[in-house]
């Protein structure tokens, strides 16, 4: 039984489409990524299945039920940009959005003080937010939306503003929350996290699902047509007519070939023409690459439409 | 309703604590106490002081005007007694243009040419805007005049003062009404203020919870309608609990021993009715300007938009200013009555009639019954604007998208 389900959902806004017949489901316990150029109808989506804003038609449904105001208090929600209050305490702020969750006043400072040593921001915890660091925001707005222990976290760029050092240690928490069974919903524009994380993907552009479905078989659609290459020595090779694009690099390249039967081929120009191959790797496109080129693709079709 | 609650707790303990709450709280009843006392202390101590000068042949006139300007009951001044002269007028008139010259201006007595006709008095101040002497002057020169010439017609002195004895009125019955009269109106300036204030303060908290996004944290657990009212519970609060603590000070002072002293007779300058009636018609009156003031919040994305828009909220105030010139004279009037039961005015007028006269009972609950009804439409109408447009961002809505905001739900 998905934990969330959107069936066909369309939301107009005055003038704009954000979202057009929508339809997906999320697996419990899975880590499920949102992709999608900027404007895309992310975060619509995402305010749509918290209730925030209703469909103008079509249906969401959580934890296998319509929705319903109810189960929400079982739903942890990061929202895109912080929404803090700037003169307030931080343990006070942790605690007054945990109590709106339904929690008491003690179980809600304690577990705000416990995450604040987690996530190493125990400092902060007598400051008032408007003293913290972006970072810092960020973490305690993560904290907020995990406070009540919720059985699904959904979270609208969570990773935006962080430095490599926090990404992780927040990747890594919610890795952890996944494997306990918790179901996690992000949104983001960094492929590689959702490459290294995800069980699941959908890629939603101009307010459509372009793709979607696990990790694994979105991948294997695609033809393991990619090669990286680090050599040195002659670059004759590179030219060869089997190699559709080519993308150097100090000590290397890229190449997109036009089948996956070619790679050999290329391996023996290379070695015949006298290069030394440092490392030869034959693999499917990058998520980014599989995003540039739907993102493309769905932009191209809808302009032909127009015309 | 848990919710509810939690919003407003937080509400109230945040405003509580800062330090614009403690010094409003501290520094407007010293103000008022400061107006209420100085200004009835100024009351009892009017007196003039002015130097002057008077210029006549007649030295029984001149005498008795010094007495009566030197030692009558509310004047105290200071008079010179010359004999006309061109020499003297110069000296005069020289001493009037010294910038620190004490003198305040000199009365000039020109006899009648024909014999028992009446003098003519010409008075050079060094100011024009010197009122009170000019009045006190001429009641002096009055009465002297008026019992020169009763003298004249053979009247004895002891007739002359039974004849010329002001009678006083006596308003101790209904208080010391100048004091009474003043109380009022600062309760009204007062009312007004708080208003105001509660009222901006309401949309301004929507507005910082829209820039900070706090909202749409909230909204992901509570309903809009309870984030609205636990909003205007919580800022209402406070606008309670200040002006629960002004009119309690207020009250204390009024009635120690220190407002018999400068007061004089008459009753406490505020009762616990008024106050009573205060907080009653600031509850009302603060709940129809917050939710009118949350829909402002809600529409719009900045303090600066909303600047644009709060004369919506100060129109309505204006009006009851523009209404004292009718109530004031004839609290009683149909036209005063009327005014006083529309809703947005009852909180400043009714009030203010309540301290005034007496308001039949009936009056009062008519205005709390309309005030409660049109509270009910405003929210109504508010919430629905509420709920949509704390979701808006970027441009200002324009009233045909306001009312679609209000059929969707």
């Amino acid at each position: 039984m998905p934990i969330v389900e959107l069936h066909n959902i369309r939301k107009v806004y005055s003038s704009k489409v954000a979202v057009e017949g929508l339809t997906l489901s999320i697996e419990p316990g899975t880590m499920f990524g949102l992709l999608g150029p900027n404007g895309s109808g992310k975060t619509s989506s995402i305010r749509m299945m918290i209730g925030m804003t209703v469909p103008d038609s079509g249906s969401v449904s959580l934890f296998g039920k319509p929705f319903n105001r109810s189960l929400l208090h079982r739903i942890g929600y990061l929202p895109e940009e912080r929404g803090l209050y700037k003169k307030m305490r931080v343990t006070d702020q942790l605690t007054f959005l945990g109590c709106l969750h339904g929690l008491t006043e003690a179980v809600a400072r304690k577990r705000a003080r416990d995450w604040c040593e987690r996530l190493q921001i125990k400092e902060a915890l007598p400051k008032k937010t408007e003293e913290l660091s972006k970072g810092m925001q960020q973490k305690i707005q993560f904290i907020a939306a995990l406070l009540h222990e919720p059985e699904l976290i959904i979270m609208d760029e969570p990773f935006t503003g962080l430095d490599p050092v926090n990404a992780a240690l927040l990747m890594e928490t919610l890795m952890g929350l996944r494997n306990e069974g918790r179901t996690i919903l992000f949104s983001t524009h960094r492929m590689d996290q959702v490459e290294k994380f995800c069980d699941s993907i959908a890629l939603i552009s101009r307010g459509r699902l372009v793709l979607s479905g696990s990790m694994r078989a979105i991948k294997s659609r695609y033809p393991r047509n990619r090669v990286q290459v680090a050599f040195t020595g002659n670059d004759s090779f590179l030219h060869g007519p089997d190699i559709l694009e080519t993308k150097n690099h100090p000590g290397g390249a890229e190449l997109k070939l036009a089948s996956e039967a070619d790679a050999q081929k290329i391996l023996a120009a290379a070695v015949a023409g006298g290069a030394v191959i440092n490392r030869f790797e034959v693999h499917e496109p990058s998520l980014e690459e599989i995003f540039i080129e739907e993102v493309k693709k769905s932009f191209g079709e809808t302009e032909a439409v127009e015309a | 309703m848990h919710n509810i609650w939690l919003i407003a707790k937080r509400e109230y303990l945040e405003r509580i604590r800062t330090k614009s709450f403690l010094i409003a709280t501290i520094v407007i009843p010293l103000i008022m106490a400061v107006l209420v006392f100085g200004s009835s202390f100024m009351a009892s101590r009017v007196k003039s002081e002015s130097h002057i000068a008077v210029v006549t042949v007649d030295e029984t006139f001149a005498t008795d005007l010094k007495k009566a300007l030197e030692t009558s009951q509310n004047s105290e001044m200071k008079v010179d007694i010359f004999t006309p002269s061109e020499a003297v007028r110069q000296s005069l008139d020289s001493q009037l243009k010294e910038k620190d010259g004490t003198l305040a201006g000199y009365l000039w007595v020109t006899p009648s040419a024909t014999p028992g006709g009446l003098s003519t008095y010409a008075y050079k101040a060094r100011s024009v805007g010197d009122i009170a002497t000019k009045t006190t002057l001429q009641d002096a020169i009055q009465t002297v005049s008026t019992r020169e010439r009763l003298l004249a017609h053979n009247l004895s002195p002891t007739d002359i003062d039974s004849l010329t004895t002001s009678i006083k009125l006596d308003t101790s019955a209904s208080g010391n009404t100048r004091a009474a009269f003043f109380t009022a109106y600062l309760l009204f300036f007062l009312m007004y203020m708080v208003i105001m204030l509660y009222g901006m303060n309401t949309a301004r908290s929507i507005i910082e919870e829209k820039t900070s996004r706090v909202f749409e944290v909230l909204l992901a657990t509570i309903k809009p309608e309870e984030l609205l009212a636990g909003k205007i519970l919580g800022v209402g609060s406070v606008g309670l609990t200040q002006v629960g603590v002004w009119m309690l000070v207020t009250f204390i002072i009024a009635n120690s021993s220190i407002s018999g002293m400068v007061g004089g007779a008459g009753h406490a300058p505020v009762s616990i009715q008024q106050i009573g009636f205060f907080v009653l018609y600031f509850i009302f009156g603060f709940l129809i300007y917050s939710s009118m003031a949350a829909a402002l919040g809600a529409m719009t994305n900045s303090e600066q938009e909303l600047q644009q828009l709060n004369m919506l909220l100060v129109i309505p105030l204006i009006f009851c200013f523009a209404m004292l010139g009718v109530v004031i004279p004839a609290p009683d009037s149909t036209l005063a009555r009327v005014v006083s039961l529309i809703p947005f005015c009852s909180p400043l007028l009714m009030n203010f009639r309540l301290s005034l006269t007496q308001v039949a009972p009936w009056e009062i609950w008519l205005s709390i019954g309309l005030m409660s009804v049109t509270i009910a439409a405003i929210l109504w109408v508010s919430s629905r604007i509420y709920r949509v447009g704390i979701l808006m961002y970027g441009k200002k809505p324009s009233l045909p998208e306001i009312f679609r905001w209000l059929k969707y739900s």
